[in-house]
């Protein structure tokens, strides 16, 4: 029944005036009024980020035009030096190494990551009642464990002489024998360790919104496709991933920008070694900023990870919202 | 609509206003001179509550030692608490440039004699100058030198840009702990061992007499120990860095440097069941050591004592002998390592920091120090000290032989924290990942580029 409408079931109905005695339009103090009190609620969690995401970096931004190190910090003062700290990254060669490194490592942590965690989403769906429980116990407690007990947990499991991995490898036999084999000697070694360890507990977050997704499309399509014949393959290729094309993307997404700033396992793992091997930004951020104290090159590290971030995800937010056209 | 608008763009000039004043808004801490002691509580009516944060090092002092200290300091200072706390060597630069830098920083802090012109060149550290005398540093004329008090090498290391920055705690060098049981029953005589040809022989003759010992090590050595590569180093006459006119540059590639390295992976290779990739603390070699896993090991005097305390069973058992060098009959030099207690800049508590610190290098607990296997730090106790202590006369005669320090610029500390490329340059070696010559000229390069950082 249309606002205004006097319910009388006859005929047209007679426009009475509306509740309130507000005008229709919203051009008055009281309609603007009504709308700014919606966004009150908001106003303590945009306070929070405001305070403690939105001031820290834009002092990050403000410091990387600085020159801070120790006595600057000490002392309160303000150097000002322009780009400098931006030319001085963008001339170092490590720079652009381990930007390289970084990009490289984000990419196959996020393939990794969506693979292994569609075919968990999957896989969910295959299980019966009580594995799929038990399967999602594990999923929960691998996804709630802190990232810093995870990496200690690991770093033993992967323990050249008392660690399980290379018992296990070595009683299989089929592997040869890993006895006292290092993990930890080269960086590509190192990196693998360290991505399993990413993956492992990033493909719960993923599985899980996957599932939610699967369980949201309608179930006659599959039925359906069931009754034309369609193989399982088929099904996923024509039915699930077109459903389910914008949860991917935002799901890809949203892995990229936190497999590109990862830190607690690197660090805790190897300190960005061996020697310097498995030194990503953010590690180069850390060594130059807090263990090197130069805090203006740091910052200047921060806001040069950002950008690039954002240049390499501007193209696929494009493409993301133009598939979201198209649906 | 235009009201968010403005409200957005004010709350952004709001903030960007606030950022750019904030490192300049609050006031630099005042110069020392004009926080100079105040009086004591003696004279107020009732004393006020208090709190003096003290941070030592682990391993420096021990704990009953700084309880009796604490108990006899609160009561000579009513209303005072003492919290006091114990911190890690690892990562300790990046932790004291951060609270050293905070509103309220730690009052008294221990810093390495490597680490302390750091702090003391970027003002964190109060200016003692005016208070060596009543610290025990002796008297003259500029306040610099130190005059018959204190040991020269703390003393240097205490001073930046004439003015005293800190008073010296303790100093201690490596030397060669080994377990007199095992060598007995091997047949070996410490005495024998003075050279390095005889250490390796002996290691192999523990580890061939200790088969059915699983990870046993006759000379444990972890492979990132960059203490005792330095004195490999400094024995063939090379040197980690030298200052070229105000430049730093990495003297690892020398070939008396490279045959330091190679001495290093000659101990390493002779049996070592340490970790080529991490250094003495992980896993930490007393306990590898007060398990019966090791028959020597290189380490601090501090650290026999600590062996000890981890299992009652090696009590007594150890004894020490100066590292030998690679030339038959001579010792190696070591480094002469140390603590310097310093009070920070920003304390608020700086008489009572002072009285603390006075305390704790005065007469009566640096002997106490002696006792636990420290070199005190004045010359006069040093003297007494070796005539009471086998091992820490073994300890000073090592030091006497020959000692050196790490390169004397407040930058140093930036080699040693975060990713050290001494120790990446070792377990590169070790590992068989890159030549001595390869890995030497990066580690050259990186200190090349963290100690000419511009000041």
């Amino acid at each position: 029944m249309v606002e205004g409408q006097a319910e009388t079931g006859i005929g047209p109905a007679i426009v009475t005036p509306r509740r309130g005695g507000a005008p229709a339009h919203g051009r008055s103090a009281v309609a603007r009024a009504r709308r700014l009190f919606h966004y009150l609620p908001l106003l303590p969690s945009l306070f929070a980020f405001l305070v403690l995401l939105g001031y820290p970096v834009l002092l990050a931004v403000v410091i990387s035009f600085q020159r801070m190190g120790l006595r600057e910090l000490v002392q309160r003062t303000t150097v000002w030096i322009g780009f400098q700290n931006y030319a001085s990254i963008l001339a170092d060669p490590t720079f652009w190494a381990v930007a390289i490194r970084t990009l490289a490592f984000t990419a196959f942590n996020v393939a990794l990551t969506m693979i292994l965690g569609t075919l968990v989403a999957l896989l969910l769906g295959a299980l019966g009642r009580w594995m799929r429980l038990a399967l999602s116990i594990s999923l929960i407690l691998a996804w709630a464990t802190p990232a810093l007990t995870a990496s200690v947990i690991f770093q033993w499991l992967f323990d050249s002489k008392f660690g399980v991995v290379n018992w296990a490898l070595t009683s299989v036999g089929i592997f040869g024998d890993y006895t006292n084999h290092s993990w930890f000697a080269t960086g590509l070694s190192t990196f693998a360790v360290i991505s399993l360890l990413i993956a492992w507990q990033a493909i719960p977050f993923v599985a899980f919104s996957l599932r939610a997704g699967i369980l949201s499309v309608p179930s006659e399509q599959y039925e359906a496709a069931r009754v034309d014949g369609a193989t399982d393959r088929a099904i996923f290729r024509r039915i699930t991933v077109p459903s389910l094309l914008p949860l991917f993307m935002i799901l890809t997404f949203l892995s990229a920008i936190w497999d590109f700033k990862v830190f607690t396992q690197i660090w805790t793992v190897r300190q960005g070694g061996p020697a310097g091997e498995t030194v990503t930004l953010a590690i180069y951020a850390y060594l130059k900023g807090i263990a090197g104290a130069q805090y203006g090159l740091a910052s200047a590290v921060a806001v040069v990870m950002v950008v690039l971030l954002a240049l390499v995800l501007i193209p696929y937010i494009r493409t993301m919202l133009r598939t979201q056209e198209d649906l | 609509m235009k009201l968010k608008q403005t409200l957005a763009v004010g709350l952004a000039a709001v903030l960007g206003i606030a950022a750019c004043s904030a490192p300049a808004a609050s006031q630099a801490p005042a110069t020392s001179a004009a926080q100079s002691a105040a009086p004591t509580t003696a004279t107020s009516t009732a004393p006020e509550a208090r709190t003096l944060t003290v941070w030592l090092m682990n391993g420096s002092a021990g704990d009953d030692l700084i309880k009796q200290l604490n108990d006899e300091f609160t009561a000579a200072h009513p209303g005072v608490t003492v919290k006091y706390e114990v911190q890690q060597w690892n990562g300790i630069v990046s932790r004291l440039n951060g609270a050293l830098a905070a509103p309220e920083p730690p009052d008294v802090v221990e810093t390495g004699n490597t680490q302390t012109a750091n702090y003391a060149a970027a003002g964190a550290l109060m200016d003692l100058t005016d208070k060596r005398a009543d610290l025990g540093g002796g008297t003259s004329a500029d306040g610099t030198s130190a005059d018959e008090a204190w040991l020269g090498g703390l003393n240097d290391s205490s001073i930046w840009d004439g003015k005293l920055y800190a008073v010296p705690f303790y100093a201690g060098n490596r030397i060669v702990i080994y377990n007199k049981d095992q060598f007995s029953a091997a047949g070996i005589d410490p005495a024998s061992i003075t050279s390095k040809a005889a250490l390796i022989d002996a290691a192999k003759k523990l580890q061939a007499k200790n088969k059915s010992v699983a990870d046993y090590s006759g000379l444990y050595i972890p492979g990132q120990n960059w203490y005792a590569l330095m004195s490999f180093i400094e024995d063939h006459g090379g040197h980690i860095a030298v200052n070229e006119g105000g430049t730093w540059k990495g003297t690892l590639e020398a070939p008396e440097a490279q045959a330091g390295i190679q001495d290093y992976v000659d101990y390493f290779k002779a049996g070592s069941t340490g970790p080529a990739d991490n250094d003495e603390a992980n896993p930490e070699q007393a306990t590898v050591m007060a398990a019966g896993k090791a028959g020597m090991m290189i380490a601090n005097l501090w650290e026999l004592g600590y062996t000890e305390s981890k299992d009652a069973a090696i009590k007594g058992k150890l004894a020490v002998f100066a590292i030998p060098s690679s030339t038959s009959g001579k010792k190696a030099p070591v480094f002469l390592g140390g603590s310097n207690l310093g009070i920070a800049a920003g304390s608020k508590n700086q008489d009572l920091a002072v009285d603390w610190v006075k305390l704790l290098t005065g007469e009566k607990y640096q002997k106490l120090m002696i006792a636990a296997g420290n070199v005190p730090n004045s010359k006069n106790l040093a003297a007494t000290a070796t005539s009471e202590n086998a091992n820490l006369a073994v300890a000073a005669g090592a030091a006497a032989a020959g000692s050196f320090v790490t390169p004397q610029d407040p930058r140093w500390a930036s080699v040693e924290s975060g990713a050290n490329p001494l120790k990446d340059m070792l377990t590169k070696v070790l590992t068989g990942k890159a030549s001595i010559a390869d890995a030497a000229k990066a580690a050259d390069d990186e200190i090349g580029t963290r100690m000419n950082v511009a000041q």
